[in-house]
């Protein structure tokens, strides 16, 4: 693997994105101040629009790094680099993935803070540290969809999967009693069925980016 | 196998609609090879397989003396490719592209890169979505030969440009061609463009290479025969023919194997040559193509 021309093509992309990350990034800082107003429908308000920009970030960079590419027909262009296509798998993967982490991780430390801050709500942090870390399996799944199948139309059906898997993982996790019963208390309960959960998360992720390296490798033809 | 750039060996690659069927193919170094072709016949394909962005189900295929294209991203440091479905990022200047091409390739000649600037008349500050057509193809090229690669590997590079801008697009890679060193494969559907750079001609019809030799060859030994046949005469057996058309007495025949004897065997044969036509290499591989698409109908 040559990480050289990797980290240069992760820079590329992050180059032509940073007008995106930064929107990114002043979305989750704005939104993260909506919540520290207080009261319940700034807070309400706030954790809508936080993950309503999440996901859009992670859908976006997913879009136009990787089936924009193509169909705007520049991937001609990068792969007459250098480069194998191992080289560009990776290169797609780190590169979203650290793109990500910047409103991800300000969003995470963010709203950990916010709720270390406030007495009341600090029995919620399992359950956000839960939800942010499905934030990220969801966009690993579209970046995943995105890279394999090259489409617009299933890394579309890739992003309302996303998007229905937050809601609807969030209503299971929010009535697992191990995690349930500390929820609205003010003192954090970290339990082992929300260690279970971060697990299978973390493990998930790890087999999707495994996967979509694996799949890459077979493929024959590029252009 | 250095002074051989391009080997292709019985390479093979099925679609399900198109079957790149048997290709074997040597581009020796330092010389200019036109691959000619109508449009789906192969030419895209070949040079997919020849970068290592498509793999070939069957063969071998040597670039620069790497096997492809399990060494492709080794052999792609020494070659410069353009092709017409190529786009540079529309939200970046050329400058940056210039930069960024410059940060992968040691050999990138900076000064070089600033004639080509000024002799397409570029503007290194301005986007790339605010150029046109032609100056993008111009942008695209000058980001190839700066690198000064090994091999130069052009993709139907003149499609779709103004004669203006087709000419100095020609003209740069002529001014290329000076370097004797440097190997080219043109592909294109263009023969006038192809005729007037390539020393080297391969035609290439459904999938199957159809003929492949030097460009003078060609032209040398093709040949449109107008004659006039006496009453009792009848056609004379000659080599090559590939086409015989006209009417009754008065038919016209291309040969691939032309020889000045083979006047005189008209005349001794009762058939009077009118003309010998030279034959363009548009009109050589229309026949071409024409006679091998009989031969598989029968």
């Amino acid at each position: 693997m040559n990480y050289a021309m990797v980290k240069r093509l992760i820079l590329k992309d992050w180059y032509l994105q940073r007008w995106a990350i930064l929107a990114s990034l002043a979305g989750v800082v704005a939104t993260l101040g909506i919540i520290a107003t207080g009261g319940k429908v700034a807070f309400l308000l706030g954790l809508i629009l936080l993950i309503t920009v999440i996901i859009a970030i992670g859908a976006q960079m997913a879009v136009s790094t990787i089936v924009t590419e193509r169909k705007e027909q520049t991937l001609p262009f990068v792969m007459s680099l250098p480069i194998s296509y191992r080289e560009y798998t990776a290169s797609k993967i780190w590169g979203n993935l650290l793109i990500f982490l910047v409103p991800w991780l300000t969003m995470v430390l963010g709203s950990f803070g916010l709720l270390l801050l406030s007495p009341s709500s600090r029995g919620l942090l399992p359950y956000a540290a839960i939800m942010s870390t499905e934030i990220l399996l969801s966009t690993c799944l579209i970046l995943a969809l995105a890279l394999i199948t090259e489409s617009q139309g299933w890394t579309v059906a890739a992003i309302m999967a996303g998007n229905l898997a937050v809601n609807g993982i969030g209503y299971v996790v929010a009535h697992i009693p191990g995690i349930a019963k500390g929820m609205w208390g003010s003192t954090i309960q970290w339990s082992g069925a929300a260690s279970a959960v971060l697990l299978a998360e973390f493990t998930t992720i790890a087999l999707l980016l495994g996967l979509t390296f694996f799949v890459q490798a077979k493929k024959n033809d590029f252009l | 196998m250095n002074d051989v750039s391009v080997h292709f060996e019985g390479v093979s690659k099925i679609y399900p609609h198109f079957t790149l069927d048997d290709l074997s193919l040597e581009l020796p170094t330092g010389t200019i090879m036109g691959l000619i072709g109508a449009n789906g016949a192969g030419k895209s394909t070949t040079i997919r397989i020849l970068m290592g962005l498509v793999h070939q189900d069957r063969g071998l295929v040597h670039v620069l003396g790497r096997e492809m294209p399990r060494e492709q991203a080794a052999a792609k440091l020494d070659i410069g490719f353009v092709s017409e479905d190529m786009r540079l990022y529309g939200s970046a200047t050329l400058a940056w592209h210039m930069n960024f091409v410059r940060s992968i390739y040691p050999q990138w000649d900076q000064p070089y890169a600033e004639t080509l600037l000024r002799r397409f008349d570029l503007k290194p500050r301005q986007k790339i979505k605010g150029l046109s057509h032609g100056q993008r193809v111009k942008a695209a090229l000058l980001l190839a030969l700066a690198r000064r690669p090994r091999l130069l590997v052009l993709d139907e590079p003149t499609t779709g440009l103004d004669p203006v801008a087709r000419q100095e697009v020609l003209g740069e890679l002529m001014a290329v061609l000076a370097d004797e060193d440097r190997t080219i494969l043109f592909s294109s559907h263009n023969t006038l463009d192809v005729e007037q750079i390539s020393d080297q001609i391969t035609f290439i019809d459904r999938g199957r290479i159809i003929a492949s030799d030097n460009k003078e060859v060609f032209l040398d030994r093709w040949r449109r025969l107008r004659l006039v046949l006496s009453p009792e005469a009848d056609l004379p057996s000659l080599p090559g023919v590939v086409e015989i058309g006209g009417s009754g007495r008065l038919p016209v025949l291309v040969t691939n194997r032309f020889d000045p004897a083979m006047v005189s065997a008209c005349n001794d044969a009762g058939a009077t040559v009118q003309a010998v036509d030279p034959m363009t290499l548009e009109e050589i591989f229309v026949v071409n193509v024409h006679s091998r698409r009989e031969k598989q109908t029968v």
